[in-house]
């Protein structure tokens, strides 16, 4: 056995596979992609540390993620943006580790979705650990993950194959996802149909949705089907009184030390819109909160201008109409007076 | 920092740089490598860098007094304040909360009305690692059965030594320090076959243990329902195997970045699944720990030399504190009772019951410890009693009314991988990795090197912590 020999025949054939791979992935219409995950979000967090900017900060699900462009928003209200939003979960634990953890009482705009916002409160659940989760990393991400998500950003930038998401709905093509891919004899319930990537973010978290969403009609129908195998599972009933208190609770104490808070409801359409109207009806629930609360509020059915917007697959914005969306919606609250810290030059 | 990320590979680079430039004297490299494992430490939590400079600076000095002192009681309060400050180190952040959370339901049973706050302190990584390898240099010190370290240098290096820092092996004194002495530097080979290691390693780890293994146990162990027998099994031996790749894979990139500074680690691990009853298998899975409760619990406790009696109490206290060395809870301590009951069986059966072992019964024997091995593990992974009980009820009544919460493909994938992981153990049984490398053309190991590495970069993991680092 010659060592050296071995070497060169393992690094010669180990770059040409890997190679390979690339260009397989690329053939296959794969792109460099950043992924959102919990180091995106830690590192607006770190915004908050030191509260000295003139932020505007966005809590909420994944709609106000997709609805509201951050470039546009920088530009028209020459605020800095913070987005803090969190897919697929409640806007509660951020808001909790905003009150407890900073001194920030700027602007704070929360993108209420309802199924997530009044579900529950407890722990466990879903929804809430998936935001926990990222307040939890912020306090204990160590020096090492810092670094190494610093390192991963150029692989993540250059390389179609290089994913980092934390989440299942995350189209990486690591090993492991493939390998969940495959599907054999059904034994313990169905197999969950694929959840296709339609995510473009960048690195301060500006969400975009990919034009292939508008213009691949198929494409989103996959998401669509996600998202009715979800909606048509088992939910408990929503806890409505007890979230709206803890979010009340919240509330009053962040306006109570000069926070300028701003509810939103971004739109939803089709089969998600329908669900959420039996399920949420607005007069029980926004309405109720938006009350409650006492802040402005900002609900999408309110608006002329909000009634023909794009939502390829019923719950997001099309880029386009994110940018309508955001654009319009600056014009709303300015004209409201809700923006006490944007510059109106 | 943790080997199977992109920031170790950067720093892994940069020192293997240094380490070879000529900048250094020798020790300029030693104080580099000193350096260089206190930032690979102190990126995970820059304080508790303090315990280790604690941990060094009073062995270092119980070492030197030791080496001088020849009052006997002088001698024992030194090596007394050596224990105090390691084990008490141990007992405060490992063991703080369970102790309390003890004492609390002890004195609630009792009828005394009693709450505590738990401490929640944080775990040191790796503490039970460097302790019990500093405290092994106090107590041989002690016995005079080593020369102190020359310099501080050499022994804070000890201590401290990035490569097996965390996770071990736990490397005695002689076996170290002694290599620090002259300058070292690895062969062209030894440093291309530090490199294999180190990508052996990572493979056990990243693509092993984290791709093919870790989800599946997870979500068995994760699961509070009686689940259908065949899903106990499937999780209980996706687990098995993949604490051994977590664990071994650690010890394997180890022995390998020693390797290419041109420091020997001894082995850790020798195909443990392929073992022929349980004193066989304690000589082959963490093999640094076995030794270290051999020589400083097991005999200490009087080992075998006051009769079978006592030498079964001894067998089970060192099994059950080494139970207790894996994590404060009661699960690690069962798991280290049910090992101590295997041996003490093992010893009556070799008395009352012998047999030859012979070619024929031996892989049917070794099935046997590795099952018997696999009901350990049950305890070890789960985190509450009625986790584990409901685990051994499906397993060995194999029902066939519980849960079912794997799919078809996952019970393929974790039989196959594990039916692959004993078989090449028991293969490897008798060999090395070394021997049989050199037996193998050059390009079939090339080949399997490339297919390797292809594998460890198509699974890229996400940096999942490895097990041990808990304990």
């Amino acid at each position: 056995m010659q060592l050296k020999q071995t070497l060169i025949i393992a690094i010669t054939l180990g770059i040409i596979s890997i190679t390979a791979w690339e260009l397989y992935w690329r053939s296959q219409g794969l792109e460099p992609n950043i992924d959102d995950n919990k180091n995106l979000w830690t590192n607006q967090r770190e915004k908050l540390d030191d509260n000295t900017d003139n932020n505007v900060v966005f809590i909420g699900s994944s709609r106000i993620l997709y609805d509201i462009q951050l470039d546009i928003w920088k530009e028209k209200t020459q605020t800095k943006p913070v987005m803090l939003a969190t897919q697929g979960a409640s806007p509660i634990p951020p808001f909790r580790d905003i009150i407890e953890n900073t001194d920030f009482n700027g602007t704070l705009i929360v993108g209420i979705t309802p199924p997530l916002l009044f579900s529950t409160t407890y722990p466990q659940a879903e929804f809430m650990k998936r935001s926990q989760t990222l307040v939890d990393y912020h306090k204990t991400r160590t020096y090492a993950q810092k670094l190494n998500h610093k390192l991963s950003i150029p692989l993540q930038s250059n390389l179609a194959f290089i994913r980092d998401g934390d989440e299942e709905w995350d189209s990486d093509v690591d090993l492991k996802t493939l390998l969940k891919q495959i599907h054999l004899k059904e034994r313990a319930g169905p197999f969950f149909p694929p959840f296709n990537n339609f995510e473009e973010i960048t690195l301060d978290r500006h969400m975009k949705m990919p034009q292939r969403m508008v213009t691949d009609t198929a494409y989103a129908n996959t998401v669509k089907k996600v998202w009715k195998t979800i909606l048509s599972g088992k939910f408990p009933p929503p806890d409505k009184e007890a979230t709206t208190n803890a979010f009340l609770e919240l509330a009053n104490t962040f306006k109570a030390r000069g926070g300028n808070l701003i509810l939103v409801r971004c739109p939803s359409s089709g089969f998600f819109r329908h669900v959420e109207n039996m399920g949420f009806p607005r007069k029980d629930f926004w309405n109720t909160l938006a009350e409650k609360v006492g802040s402005k509020a900002y609900h999408f059915e309110d608006y002329e201008q909000f009634k023909d917007l794009e939502l390829p697959e019923w719950s997001h914005l099309s880029h386009a109409s994110a940018q309508f969306f955001t654009t319009e919606l600056i014009k709303i609250m300015k004209a409201d007076g809700a923006l006490t810290n944007s510059k109106t030059n | 920092m943790l080997f199977n990320s992109l920031s170790f590979v950067v720093f892994l680079v940069l020192v293997l740089a240094l380490y070879y430039s000529k900048i250094f004297n020798w020790t300029g490299k030693k104080r580099m490598l000193l350096l260089a494992s206190y930032i690979f430490y102190g990126l995970w939590n820059p304080p508790l860098v303090i315990l280790l400079w604690i941990s060094t600076v009073v062995d270092w000095t119980t070492g030197k007094k030791l080496a001088t002192e020849v009052n006997q009681s002088k001698r024992k309060m030194w090596l007394m304040l050596s224990m105090l400050v390691n084990l008490g180190f141990l007992a405060f952040f490992k063991y703080g909360d369970f102790l309390l959370e003890n004492f609390v339901s002890l004195v609630n049973m009792v009828g005394i009305e009693f709450q505590a706050r738990p401490m929640d302190i944080i775990l040191p990584m790796g503490i039970s690692f460097y302790t019990f390898q500093t405290m092994s240099y106090t107590i041989d010190m002690y016995k005079k059965k080593i020369e102190p370290a020359k310099t501080f240098l050499d022994f804070a290096l000890y201590v401290t030594f990035f490569p097996q820092l965390v996770a071990g092996p736990i490397v005695r004194a002689q076996d170290l320090i002694t290599q620090f002495y002259e300058e070292k530097k690895a062969t062209a080979n030894q440093f291309i076959w530090g490199l294999f290691l180190l990508t052996i390693g990572l493979f056990q780890k990243v693509v092993m243990a984290d791709t093919l293994l870790s989800e599946t146990s997870d979500i068995v162990f994760g699961s509070d329902k009686l689940l259908h027998g065949i899903d106990a099994w499937i999780g209980t031996v996706a687990f098995s195997g993949q604490i051994f790749f977590d664990f071994a894979g650690y010890s394997t990139c180890a022995i390998g970045i020693a390797l290419m500074l041109g420091i020997i680690l001894p082995d850790n691990f020798r195909y443990p699944y392929a073992s022929l009853g349980f004193s066989d298998l304690w000589k082959r899975w963490h093999i640094s720990l076995s030794a270290w409760l051999k020589d400083y619990l097991y005999i200490p406790l009087g080992g075998n030399r006051h009769g079978i009696t006592k030498m079964y109490v001894a067998l089970m206290l060192t099994m059950l504190l080494g139970g207790l060395w894996h994590g404060a809870a009661w699960t690690f301590i069962v798991w280290g009772g049910l090992h101590g009951t295997y041996l003490i069986l093992e010893r009556l059966q070799r008395r009352y019951l012998p047999f030859k072992i012979t070619k024929w019964n031996g892989i049917f024997l070794a099935f046997i410890t590795f099952s018997c091995v696999n009901i350990t593990w049950v305890f070890f992974r789960a985190r509450q009693f009625d986790t584990a009980w409901n685990m051994i009820k499906s397993m060995l009544y194999m029902q066939t009314e519980g849960e079912k919460v794997l799919q078809t493909f996952d019970i393929i994938k974790v039989s196959v991988v594990i039916t692959i992981l004993f078989l090449c153990h028991w293969i490897m049984r008798n060999t090395s990795m070394k021997e049989v490398s050199l037996k193998t053309p050059t390009w079939v190991l090339g080949v399997f090197w490339a297919i390797m590495l292809f594998l460890i970069v198509i699974s890229q993991g996400n940096g999942e912590q490895f097990i041990y680092f808990q304990f």
